[in-house]
């Protein structure tokens, strides 16, 4: 029993026969979208469903960018994400690495603060953040969400930066200083040009973070002109009728922008990843 | 040279992280006090707000359905975890054993994580869908059923229906933990335990699964409170909570009382009840990250 258990598990093939099962399953609602988006309106509305589109059209994606407000929605994703990312990194990159490099007394307690304030939910925030951007006139505004992006995303980005930064080799920091050279222009000189490309993937992550919000905006803004995709795709859910064709082709819209970002950055955000979240 | 070092190098430290600790206390701490500030007020938008003590926690855990909804909470987050959890090392151990096109099968694998949760769920309530859905209407034609497959129609298939659309989602940060942590191990260990006689189901449970475990168990305390607190997916699914109620969690109570029900007061005081919970699986997490080799 256990002989034929193992024949089959120690086979060549069955990692491939394995992954191409799950392969399908994480694919399957990608593929999906994608044939949907070239169907007609009533061709959702077939029951049995028809899996190929009977006469593919592209009426689906231009109502969507021409006649929904979906460039408008992007635009307002985009914008505020890349912001909201710039400041995040910024700030946090001079505190991770002070963290890192440069530990006092009292910076476990620190990181021990920023690490607490990842485990509170962003859910809770929402009523607090409400009121004070009530308070400060914000609501309505892309400055609002961009605060906000700010608070979602800053806790985890220094952790993941310190993550980064303790792998630095301190000899390279060292050796700069004995030439001469400032702790703060080893920042500038060293540091940045030589990990530009980790953080650039702890900037994706942030940025598909911040992309992937739904709740904030959506009870922080209510005209169309300001919303993000995310909210945008609630354009297409109708009281009486979903049309999934244009939601898909909008769908499509909202996941390229990150899905070239996080797949150009993936193997870097693989390393910033494991090194920040996992290991010491 | 002495110029340079005239402030040794921890005050250089406190110095050049002080103002990112100024953002967070401004941006994380302030909103966090005053949510709890504002669970012990009244707060309803209808009468002035004045300070009532415990009365909304009071309103909170006296609500009929509470522990219902709390137990619901822990069903949703255990499933979508223990579903990720066992996927993930599934696809890892794949992925270890390819020599060729683990980079490909990798890239496709993680594509869910560039898709919002949002759509994620709108896209499963679709695919779900008994009439216009292929879930349904490929068990049909494979014959697995007779008649079409509505998993709205009951409170335990609508969870799981929820639990796959988040799970799909947060599979392929854990695939990537884990497949790391499987590649950290020495394969010096592989070969001695050959010479012993181990097969590879003892070189799993012996060598792979114990030496990954720490990592493996940091990355699905993350994604347990991360689905403990989220509900974008159950939001787009089933909203309103689906039949009978059966996917209203304590985020979706939340959410109800800030944007429906309007009464904040209470609101704040369920926002610090989720606040206390994530906490608890937050703090063996901070255990496990902190924690010493």
């Amino acid at each position: 029993m256990r002989g034929v258990l193992l024949n089959i598990i120690d086979h060549k093939a069955t990692p491939y026969v394995i992954m191409v099962a799950f392969a399908m399953f994480m694919l399957s609602p990608f593929i999906w979208m994608t044939l949907s988006a070239f169907k007609t309106h009533q061709e959702t509305f077939l029951s049995p469903p028809t899996y190929f589109p009977e006469k593919p059209t592209l009426e689906a994606f231009s109502n969507a960018w021409f006649e929904a407000p979906i460039p408008t929605y992007l635009k307002n994703s985009l914008l505020t994400c890349i912001i909201s990312t710039l400041i995040v990194i910024v700030a946090g990159a001079f505190t991770a690495f002070a963290l890192s490099q440069f530990p006092y007394k009292g910076s476990n307690m620190v990181l021990g603060l920023f690490l607490f304030t990842r485990t509170i939910p962003p859910m809770a925030m929402l009523l607090p953040y409400y009121l004070i951007l009530m308070k400060m006139n914000l609501l309505n505004t892309r400055t609002g969400i961009v605060l906000y992006l700010i608070y979602l995303n800053y806790p985890l980005v220094v952790w993941l930066l310190k993550g980064f930064f303790d792998s630095f080799p301190k000899d390279l920091i060292e050796s700069a200083i004995v030439d001469g050279c400032s702790r703060t222009g080893t920042i500038f000189r060293i540091v940045v040009p030589v990990t530009a490309t980790g953080i650039g993937a702890i900037a994706v992550v942030a940025f598909m973070w911040a992309w992937n919000e739904f709740f904030a905006p959506f009870l922080f803004l209510h005209y169309d002109e300001l919303k993000p995709i995310t909210v945008g795709l609630y354009y297409f859910v109708g009281d009486e009728v979903t049309y999934w064709n244009r939601m898909s082709a909008a769908g499509i819209f909202a996941v390229v922008p990150s899905l070239i970002f996080f797949l150009a950055a993936q193997k870097y955000i693989v390393k910033g990843m494991t090194a920040g979240a996992v290991k010491q | 040279m002495n110029k340079t070092k005239s402030i040794s190098n921890s005050a250089y430290g406190a110095i050049l992280s002080i103002p990112g600790l100024v953002l967070m206390l401004a941006w994380v701490l302030v909103p966090f006090t005053y949510v709890i500030y504002l669970s012990f007020m009244r707060y309803d938008n209808m009468s002035p707000v004045v300070f009532s003590g415990f009365d909304n926690y009071m309103k909170v855990f006296t609500d009929y359905d509470f522990l219902i909804i709390v137990w619901r909470t822990i069903t949703f987050s255990a499933g979508s975890t223990g579903f990720t959890l066992i996927t993930s090392i599934i696809l890892a151990l794949c992925l270890n054993r390819m020599i060729r096109g683990s980079a490909v099968f990798r890239s496709l694998v993680v594509m869910p994580w560039a898709v919002p949760l949002i759509l994620s769920g709108f896209l499963w309530s679709w695919m779900f869908h008994p009439a216009f859905g292929p879930i349904s209407d490929l068990l049909m034609k494979f014959g697995v059923r007779d008649e079409a497959l509505n998993i709205y129609k009951y409170p335990s298939t609508s969870m799981m229906g929820v639990v796959i659309a988040d799970a799909w989602r947060r599979i392929p940060f854990l695939t990537i933990v884990t497949l790391a942590a499987f590649q950290g191990i020495l394969q010096e260990l592989y070969d001695a335990s050959e010479v012993d006689g181990a097969d590879s189901i003892n070189n799993f449970f012996y060598i792979t699964l114990p030496l990954a475990s720490r990592p493996i168990m940091v990355g699905t305390l993350i994604m347990f409170m991360f689905s403990f607190r989220t509900i974008d997916v159950i939001y787009s699914m089933t909203p309103g909570g689906g039949i009978g109620k059966c996917t209203y969690v304590l985020g979706t109570y939340l959410f109800d009382h800030i944007y429906e029900i309007l009464d904040f007061g209470k609101a704040a005081a369920i926002s610090v009840v989720l606040i206390f919970f994530t906490f608890l699986i937050g703090a063996a997490f901070i255990y496990n990250t902190l924690r010493k080799e």
